[in-house]
């Protein structure tokens, strides 16, 4: 319990929402209680209805009441649950859109910070079904658990009308059913939904494990070795769930013997209370029917409950996401560009002893095109989130016409363009993917600059051309034609400063050799800094820099360093196959 | 209604019957039930002294114990089965995986297989648990039940009875229709979801380009848009459910209302009134429990056939053909490849046409531009693909795939990315000799040039690497794949696939040093597009479009100026202005 109000404490993502669509919530938990209200209502008024009818009436507008209530309880419940189903579902998914939109935005403001803390993509997927997780929080724990205790009150406060000792025992007795079980799940599933998420997560990893790493095995030969690897999860898997259903069948079970237990009290009482005359005997039947129709949601309450644990660590996960928030600092503009500086930059990371960038210093202008070589490991994309300001350096500066590149992040799309290692393509048509560029190009803009990148023909024999979807993550396309694309969103940008970081590392020789042509001619007026892996294509750039240990050890422009230095010269021949 | 697949497990069907009978007894216990909380009613009705219903609430005590009772005797019954189904399923799952090799993967997508092991077989788990008992009490349940009314008041019976195909049949004209809709909706949702996480991997190049702000907009209209279109099918998917609802509550007033009119004609006593009155939910509720839960048993249904799919497909026999021998390939050994052809699937060919001869300890190398075919090529000789034509000959063995089990132990594979695995470094070094003491992993490790960076790790060998644990660069995986050839003698054949494609020029001039040692007395074959290493080989095959379109020694192809020669030219290209 403890944790239920710690989850709680500093919640903005579940609360505020109960709190702001409060009229709706209001409605779903009316409608939720009236359906079973009309189930036991039904069954109530059925049992009154032949228990008058069998004292045989003279007239048959005795039991016209009855018969017509009979007739409106039984058409109520199904109406009333249709209607809250829609409008549960209608709320629920109000919310999901505002979620979206918080957690867009949430992880926008960190996209940095998140990629550096988790390298795949996977977060994204857990944040995602977080969101999902949310939504069932809603539709399978809490709107059952209030409405079970509407009922639940409706019931006691019911017979404590008639009798209030009698009332106060069944607001034990159902209390048992609707707060000690649910509390006893939480209490026995917590445990061991934490003992099954490490058996499960250990399971995953070796199942992943195995799967990624079948061609090894295979070679191995050690198919006993490998199975038997995957027994030991498997059992405990077993065992987990045994014990899962071996605590649900018993508690099950003591619902249905406690609320057996209500039944057979309340017609005793019933048989206490109702038997002076004929016409009180009649309701013995109401009461002894009514209370069935309620076991159903009552014993729903206990099962959404036991996966509070699920969603509790989903809560947590996206309330941590937006708590602290990275600083901005004040932002100013600048005209055309001068000059980039970087000054005696030095960098580490939050945290992390060794020292990234050492005193590193260059400074670029206009046209400029600067070629950036080294091992990996060795600084080279910190060096680019420093330019780009999603770093900032721990001592040194980086400045635009000398202005901090930090107060420029307002205008960071206008200064620079980023043709990355796997440029992203959103799932929509070509036309729409390259004018992200801009938004404000035209058609025939968009057109020409997909000419410029040598793509049109390719479009053009498409059946659908420019309006050819490019499927998920731009899987119609080739990886070549995926970064031309990719250019031809860049031409639109039309920024001053092109970043290349890697462009060309997952492709074949020829492929890369084309791209960097059409690169190269393409931006011949912009400034360039690119990263690469190796020397092709090197004699685009007026200037090559090594980075070793977070410094520059060679420099100069492709024609000086081959004929000077040895170690460049035997590393060019060695690209060119020599 | 039920699957058949079900039936062929193994103990389903004496499991099965157990469960019937005890749901025959449930049924029994049901009426019972009834019949006797419906006395003691009657009883105080006829304002009778408060002693005369201990005996029938005791009975009806009894049966309501007894029923729940049954409801977990039942479960009992059932799970060792059930539990002992999807264990087997998911061992035979891995075994099946390991038969199947990386095919299959490649084929079915690792997210896929390893969803389909753990949550598929989850779901099946619970179906298995579900599908038996709810199947038996629809089947059982409401006819026993039925019966008992019949015999009381057959009018109230066959009013019953005749619901009953009305409510299955609004329940398949509204239920089946709106459920085809809901079905494509969640294939939407689905779409969506993906959408969403697209936009969220997709933020970078948004703010790049920056658009971050105002997609923030987009989010929220999409996901308001799919609301709207949803909440329009669920207002037709619920009407299934409503249907159902409506039909059996509104027979439940209708059945109190007709006893009703019964008892005021004296043509029924209250008794009989009342067990019928309190009978008649129990005779809907199989019906509406296999209705409210039909997604799960359609969820369940689905990661069978996936499952079954996979534990049912041939596993390539013939693995033994090559005989074993220490080592399996020497010096005067020959590999034949005759007129062989490579496909993916049935109806596509990869590779055709292959023929070569290689011998010994020859250096082949395998060069093309992307899509040539290098890396099928390499899959085929490592036996993860199988020739669908074409002779292939080892050692003088007519054998009609590589998968066998000796070839498969005389070699090294090592691709671009090689698979290092959630384990100790020790573990990985040693993976294809487990019983290799430290001495000789050290050794292996040496001449592989790991020394220097295994010293900066903190527990040495026993460091743990792999997903998730300590980040291993893309040089030095290389390094543990080819410290596994130094380990293991016994392999004299190493499969290159682009090994250094990635590596920047710098990481892959220190590895070649360390490669090349190892070229000596084994059998090279290395597919790359960086030239080189054709400097190195003494054999080349140069592929274009699934087929070798010229080979042989280097010096012969420089010599023909074909293929070779305008393929190196078109590549130096990248670096000659």
């Amino acid at each position: 319990m403890k944790g239920f109000f710690a989850t709680f404490k500093n919640d903005h993502w579940v609360m505020p929402y109960l709190r702001r669509y409060r009229k709706l919530l209001a409605l779903v938990l009316f409608l939720g209680f009236m359906t079973y209200f009309c189930g036991a209502a039904l069954m109530f008024n059925s049992g009154y209805l032949i228990s008058r009818a069998a004292t045989h009436p003279y007239n048959i507008l005795m039991i016209y009441v009855p018969i017509v209530l009979a007739r409106a309880f039984g058409i109520g419940r199904p109406a009333f649950r249709y209607a809250e189903r829609l409008t549960s579902h209608n709320w629920v998914l109000r919310i999901v859109s505002d979620f979206r939109k918080r957690l867009y935005q949430a992880v926008e403001k960190q996209a940095v910070a998140i990629r550096q803390t988790h390298q795949t993509g996977d977060v994204l997927s857990i944040l995602a079904e977080d969101i999902d997780h949310i939504e069932n929080l809603y539709l399978r724990t809490v709107f059952p658990l209030v409405i079970g205790w509407l009922l639940y009150l409706f019931v006691v406060i019911g017979i404590g009308y008639f009798s209030w000792p009698f009332g106060l025992l069944m607001l034990l007795l159902l209390g048992v059913i609707v707060i000690v079980m649910p509390l006893l799940s939480v209490a026995v599933n917590g445990r061991r939904e934490f003992q099954a998420r490490q058996v499960q997560r250990r399971f995953y990893t070796q199942l992943t494990d195995a799967v990624l790493g079948l061609g090894d095995w295979l070679i191995s030969g050690r198919r006993q070795d490998f199975l038997q690897q995957q027994d030991a999860p498997i059992d405990e898997i077993a065992t987990l769930r045994r014990a899962d259903h071996h605590f649900q069948w018993w508690r099950n079970f003591a619902i249905q013997f406690i609320f057996g237990a209500a039944v057979i009290l309340l017609v005793w009482w019933a048989g206490v209370m109702f038997t002076h005359n004929q016409a009180e005997a009649n309701w013995v039947a109401a009461f002894g029917l009514a209370l069935f129709p309620t076991v159903e949601p009552f014993s729903e309450m206990s099962q959404g409950v036991s996966e509070w644990p699920v969603y509790r660590d989903s809560i947590k996960r996206v309330n941590a996401l937006d708590e602290n928030e990275p600083v901005k600092v004040a932002q100013t503009e600048i005209g055309a560009l001068a000059e980039l500086k970087l000054d005696h930059v030095q960098f580490t990371y939050a945290g992390a002893k060794r020292q990234v960038i050492d005193d590193l210093s260059l400074t670029l202008h206009p046209g400029e095109k600067l070629a950036l070589l080294g091992p990996s490991g060795t600084g080279k994309s910190t060096l680019l989130k420093l330019i780009l300001g999603d770093e900032r350096p721990s001592s040194g500066s980086v400045t635009l016409n000398g202005e901090p590149i930090a107060r420029l992040q307002d205008q960071r799309a206008q200064l620079f363009g980023v043709l990355d290692q796997q440029p992203y393509l959103f799932n929509t048509t070509v036309m729409n993917n390259v004018r992200l560029g801009n938004l404000n190009a035209t058609d025939d803009e968009v057109r020409a600059a997909i000419k410029a990148v040598e793509l049109d023909d390719l479009i053009a024999s498409l059946p659908e051309g420019y309006n050819t979807e490019v499927q998920e993550a731009g899987s119609r396309f080739s990886g070549g034609e995926r970064q031309r694309l990719s250019l031809a969103r860049i031409l639109l940008q039309d920024a001053p400063i092109i970043i290349l970081d890697e462009p060309t590392v997952s492709l074949d020789p020829i492929t890369e050799q084309h791209l960097l042509d059409t690169v190269f001619s393409v931006l011949h007026d912009k400034t360039i800094i690119w990263v690469t892996h190796h020397l092709a294509g090197i004699n685009h750039v007026d200037q090559v820099r090594f980075i070793e240990d977070g410094h520059f050890d060679m420099q100069g422009t492709p024609d000086e360093l081959y004929r000077n230095n040895a170690r460049f010269r035997s590393l060019y021949d060695l690209d060119r196959g020599r | 209604m039920i699957d058949q697949r079900v039936f062929k497990f193994p103990g389903v069907k004496p499991a099965a019957a157990m469960m019937a009978v005890l749901t025959v007894i449930q049924a029994i216990m049901i009426i019972l039930q009834a019949q006797y909380l419906s006395a003691a009613i009657v009883h105080l009705w006829k304002q009778q002294p408060i002693g005369t219903i201990v005996a029938p609430l005791a009975v009806f005590a009894v049966a309501f114990l007894g029923r729940h009772l049954l409801t977990i005797l039942k479960d009992w019954l059932l799970y060792p089965f059930v539990e002992k189904t999807t264990k087997t399923l998911r061992k035979q799952f891995m075994a099946k995986l390991f038969d199947l090799g990386p095919s299959v993967v490649a084929e079915k997508g690792t997210g896929n297989v390893v969803t389909m092991g753990l949550e598929g077989i989850d779901k099946i788990q619970t179906y298995l648990m579900m599908i038996i008992g709810k199947v038996l009490d629809l089947s059982i349940t409401p006819w026993l039940i039925l019966i008992y009314i019949a015999i009381i008041q057959w009018k109230e019976a066959l009013f019953l009875l005749a619901i009953y195909p009305l409510i299955i049949f609004f329940m398949i004209i509204l239920g089946l229709a709106a459920q085809a809709k809901a079905d494509k909706q969640y294939a939407g949702y689905q779409r969506l979801s993906n959408h969403f996480v697209d936009t969220l991997r997709g933020l970078p190049t948004l703010k790049q380009l920056g658009l971050n702000e105002t997609y923030a907009d987009n989010v929220y209209h999409v996901s308001e848009d799919y609301r709207k279109k949803t909440m329009a099918t669920l207002t037709i998917a619920m009407t299934s459910t409503f249907a159902l609802d409506f039909f059996t509550t509104l027979s439940i007033a209708i059945i109190a209302v007709f006893l009703g009119f019964g008892l005021m004609n004296s043509t029924i006593q209250l008794l009989p009134a009342l067990v019928i009155l309190t009978l008649a939910p129990d005779y809907f509720a199989p019906i509406r429990n296999f209705a409210n839960d039909y997604h799960a048993t359609l969820n369940g249904k689905n990661a069978l056939t996936a499952v079954l799919d996979v534990l049912q497909r041939a596993t390539p026999n013939d693995r033994e053909l090559l005989s074993d021998r220490d080592p399996v390939w020497q010096d005067d050994d020959a590999l034949k490849f005759d007129h062989v052809n490579v496909g993916y699937s049935a109806d596509d060919t990869t590779l055709q046409d292959i023929s070569f001869d290689v011998h010994g300890f020859q250096k082949v190398g395998i060069i093309g531009a992307s899509g040539s075919g290098k890396s099928t090529l390499i899959n085929t000789l490592g036996g993860f693909l199988s020739p669908q034509a074409g002779e292939i000959n080892v050692r003088g063995t007519q054998v009609p795939h590589l998968d066998q089990k000796a070839w498969q132990r005389s070699f090294v594979y090592i691709p671009q990315a090689p698979y290092l695995f959630h384990a100790s470094l020790r573990d990985n070094l040693a993976f294809y000799s487990p019983d290799a003491d430290d001495a000789a992993v050290n050794a292996a490790a040496a001449k592989a040039g790991l020394t220097d960076w295994i010293a900066t790790l903190p527990a040495g060998l026993d460091t743990p690497i792999g997903e998730g644990a300590r980040g291993v660069s893309g040089g030095q995986a290389q390094r543990i794949a080819l410290a596994r050839a130094f380990l293991d003698d016994s392999r004299r054949i190493l499969l290159f696939d682009e090994p250094t494609a990635h590596l920047d020029i710098e990481t892959e001039v220190e590895l070649k040093q360390t490669m090349l040692p190892v070229f000596d007395h084994h059998l090279v074959f290395f597919a790359t597009h960086r030239l080189h290493w054709m400097n190195e080989m003494d054999y080349i095959l140069v592929m274009d479009h699934g087929k070798i379109v010229e080979q042989g020694t280097p010096a012969e192809l420089q010599q023909r100026d074909g293929a070779y020669v305008r393929l190196r030219s078109e590549m130096e290209g990248a670096t000659v202005k």
